[in-house]
């Protein structure tokens, strides 16, 4: 029986992250994933305290937040980065990618046309940004021909693959400005 | 101890937590607070990793971005971020809950339009209602809610959450009155020694 259980709905979304850290971390979890309606029975047990999904539960314990989740398994798992500055320069580049995460949720959401336009606009120079300081980020970790922190892969470059998955999707020449 | 300087605006928003940890921990650092006429020529000097605040600069050698993992950071360096891994991840399950309320009380602040202001607030002082809830049964879930939200010491999830609620006339002053232990944790943060200093000695700011 595996230890996590990693709870969503089957799509990537939020979820991607912890379970891409617990595919590099070669740890078998629970997969489990819900349908809509499936996710309203369950809900209203009260099990989840926030009400939320992704949930992990590990131990009769249940933790709420995707970030929060991902980073208690690199943590876990040794893929966090090894001391305290290099697990916040992790941080920081995962809540980079939760600004392109929620970036590309608010277009999506947003019915008026005139309105998407101007936001998708305003992505695109946030997109730039935040690309550039990434490849300096990187490029500044020996050279950029590693990982974003320390000397291998951490939740930080798994959370930057899961987020250009959706990034590419729609400019797939998006990194070609940004080689590292 | 490296020198510490956190740059902002003069404004508690998404620096205040962090000043908080910086006062509970007794760690001198540099207060920035720039100007925001002066914040188009900051940006543009590159010094700040994303071009926005709030930065924490360690040492002259090294500036970190997104002030939660500025803060989370401080609490791992100065022992307020929970004591293992699993602590540790509670805590950071309330900062981001947490952050729905601060977006939720910005967007109401920054709103112009009067009536859509009283329609967000209308529509928030639910969605704080959920949260505070679900915090009030975690906070009692944690050995009968009379200590911490996680652990049995203060941790920078309490700091959070009191930076937060100090935001409730935004929406509804009196809200804590429903959550009886929130309300005396709130108060438990603003009495210890240290933090109590800091909201006396604090610049006074609007938000």
């Amino acid at each position: 029986m595996p230890k996590h259980r990693v709870i969503y709905f089957n799509a990537r979304g939020r979820a991607e992250p912890s379970r891409l850290v617990l595919s590099a971390a070669g740890v078998e979890f629970e997969d489990v994933r819900f349908t809509n309606e499936e996710w309203q029975t369950e809900k209203a047990t009260g099990k989840y305290e926030f009400g939320q999904l992704p949930c992990l539960e590990t131990d009769g314990v249940i933790i709420g937040q995707s970030r929060a989740i991902a980073r208690y398994l690199a943590n876990e798992y040794g893929l966090a980065g090894k001391t305290n500055l290099d697990k916040a320069k992790a941080d920081m580049i995962t809540d980079a990618c939760e600004d392109l995460l929620q970036g590309m949720a608010k277009i999506h959401y947003e019915k008026d046309e005139a309105k998407k336009k101007e936001l998708q606009t305003e992505y695109g120079k946030k997109i730039a940004t935040i690309l550039a300081a990434l490849e300096k980020i990187l490029t500044a970790n020996n050279g950029g021909d590693g990982f974003f922190v320390g000397d291998g892969v951490s939740v930080a470059d798994l959370s930057f693959f899961a987020q250009m998955e959706y990034n590419l999707s729609s400019a797939a020449d998006l990194l070609d400005s940004y080689p590292s | 101890m490296p020198q510490y300087r956190l740059m902002y605006f003069n404004i508690r928003a998404r620096a205040e937590t962090s000043r908080m940890i910086f006062a509970a921990a007794g760690v001198e650092y540099e207060d920035v607070r720039v100007a925001r006429e002066q914040w188009p020529a900051e940006k543009a000097s590159g010094k700040y990793p994303f071009g926005q605040m709030p930065c924490l600069e360690i040492d002259g050698k090294f500036t970190l971005a997104q002030s939660r993992a500025i803060g989370r950071y401080l609490a791992n360096e100065y022992g307020l971020a929970g004591k293992d891994n699993l602590e540790k991840a509670k805590v950071d399950m309330v900062i981001y809950v947490c952050e729905d309320i601060y977006v939720g009380v910005r967007n109401i602040f920054f709103e112009k339009d009067e009536t859509k202001k009283a329609e967000m607030k209308a529509d928030f002082v639910v969605k704080a209602d959920s949260i505070l809830a679900a915090l009030e049964k975690l906070l009692i879930a944690n050995n009968g809610g009379n200590g911490y939200l996680v652990g049995d010491s203060l941790t920078w999830a309490d700091l959070e959450f009191f930076v937060r609620m100090e935001y409730a006339p935004f929406f509804n002053a009196a809200i804590l009155d429903q959550y009886p232990k929130l309300k005396a944790l709130a108060e438990r943060v603003s009495s210890v020694p240290e933090i109590a200093a800091w909201l006396k000695k604090r610049p006074k700011t609007d938000f």
